[in-house]
């Protein structure tokens, strides 16, 4: 799978790194390809490329807040969850969503 | 329902993740000049450095409710809820409503924005002023007549009535609000739970009462120092509790909790949480309850052991920090478990099981 992120949390500077760290670590120790854009407080970072995000299969929102630039993901298949379930399971998510896509 | 709350929530969070940097600096404003000596002025001839450092801090204060309504009908309603959002605001320090009045203000107007540009059709020719003329003015005629005639009074009263029962405490109580303003207040070191206490207490400052603000900077201390006590005790006794990645944590969290940034703890404290969690929420109860019950008021809402000579009472408030922290030390190097040599190799991590199924697409 091809999966693309943006996380971003209340105070924007340790749960949205954190959540990026463990669904890489998560998806690519699953075989996927996935690449994390974090809105923190002090800006968004590692922004997603329209090529990047027209190759996703998958979109994964991790926010406890409102981001900004959801409108390149118009048609994509996105699921939103809150921060901490990227912290707590990421790769339970990330199982959860593949299995969904294969139905 | 549980949506709509979990919505309202997110909607909160947001303006809080804008708010903070402008509390922060405002704060530190406040504190370097009232430390030089500096006071609010209005007149341009008694103009000094630290005055003007001060009169800023209490300016960018000043914008508070602003902030919060403003990002609140950002979230709701997007670009077009700023605007009107800050207008809320404005209305809310006019009433006296101040953090209270701006939180709600912005929840009205981001959703009166919404409903506008959801169900207000126009013709083609005047789609482009939806944005910049239409949502903007209707929203802020529709939300600001409601805040003037409808909820102002009432908000006005719930704030004032909450300022009298907190003034009205008496000692005992005192300590047991303190502990669980400090318990809750970094709970989840700085995460959702935590935001709401502190919320309150922020909104309480803006009423002028300190004591409040007071335990909401000195608590969130309590984890990052009390778990980097409990390593130096921890090494005393040799008792080995943490793992070497966890050490370097550890240096990590240290100089963060200083400036009242708890976040740095959250890797050590996932891989044992509950211990963890029980340890630091006690540390944090306890410096509240020190705090309250010897009177220290913070007039600065964050910026860690940097703001305590700016409290009303230093002293009181070091032993307070103080004494959350070696609570929390000792009662870590109790009951965490023994760690070897064996658990530094990165286990498998155990993911906690989620019940997924209620994500959608």
């Amino acid at each position: 799978m091809n999966i693309v992120v943006v996380a971003a949390c209340t105070s924007g500077i340790a749960h949205t790194y954190i959540a990026k760290e463990k669904l890489i670590r998560a998806a690519e120790s699953l075989g996927h390809t996935i690449h994390v854009e974090t809105q923190g407080t002090i800006g968004t970072e590692d922004e997603l490329s329209m090529e990047q995000i027209k190759l996703a299969d998958v979109a994964i929102f991790a926010i406890d807040i409102a981001i900004t630039g959801t409108e390149r993901f118009k048609g994509k298949k996105v699921i939103t969850v809150p921060t901490n379930v990227c912290v707590k399971s990421p790769k339970q998510l990330i199982q959860k969503i593949e299995e969904e896509l294969n139905k | 329902m549980k949506s709509f709350v979990g919505e309202l929530k997110r909607h909160a969070l947001t303006a809080i993740s804008y708010m903070l940097p402008l509390v922060v600096a405002s704060g530190l404003l406040i504190a370097i000049g009232n430390l030089m000596g500096g006071q609010v002025i209005s007149d341009l001839d008694a103009l000094t450095i630290p005055s003007a450092l001060t009169s800023l801090g209490v300016f960018g204060m000043g914008l508070l409710p602003s902030f919060i309504a403003g990002y609140i009908s950002y979230s709701i309603a997007d670009r077009p809820g700023i605007a009107p959002g800050f207008l809320m605001g404005q209305i809310a320090s006019f009433l006296g409503a101040g953090f209270l009045g701006g939180m709600i203000g912005g929840y009205i107007v981001g959703y009166v924005a919404l409903g506008i540009k959801k169900y207000l059709k126009v013709p083609k020719w005047a789609q482009a002023l939806m944005p910049m003329m239409i949502i903007p003015t209707l929203a802020s005629i529709i939300a600001g007549l409601i805040m003037y005639f409808v909820v102002g009074t009432p908000i006005v009263w719930a704030t004032d009535g909450l300022t009298n029962f907190i003034t009205g405490l008496d000692q005992s109580s005192k300590v047991l609000y303190g502990f669980v303003i400090g318990a809750l207040g970094c709970i989840d070191f700085g995460g959702p739970i935590s935001k709401v206490p502190n919320l309150i207490c922020d909104g309480l400052l803006m009423e002028g009462i300190l004591e409040p603000e007071a335990i909401k900077v000195l608590a969130a201390m309590v984890p990052p120092l009390g778990i980097t006590f409990s390593l130096v005790l921890s090494k005393i006794i040799n008792k080995r509790i943490y793992t070497k990645t966890e050490v370097e944590n550890i240096k990590v969290a240290f100089p963060m909790g200083l400036c009242m940034i708890s976040e740095g703890v959250i890797p050590i404290a996932m891989n044992d949480l509950l211990r963890t969690v029980i340890c630091t929420a006690t540390g944090c109860g306890v410096t509240g309850a020190v705090s309250f019950s010897l009177g220290v008021g913070s007039p600065v809402p964050s910026g860690g052991i940097f703001v305590i000579p700016a409290m009303t009472a230093p002293v009181a408030a070091v032993i307070a920090l103080l004494a959350g922290t070696a609570v929390t030390g000792f009662m870590l190097v109790f009951i965490k478990k023994r760690k070897t040599d064996a658990d530094d190799i990165e286990i498998e991590e155990v993911e906690e099981q989620l019940d997924l199924s209620g994500i959608k697409f």
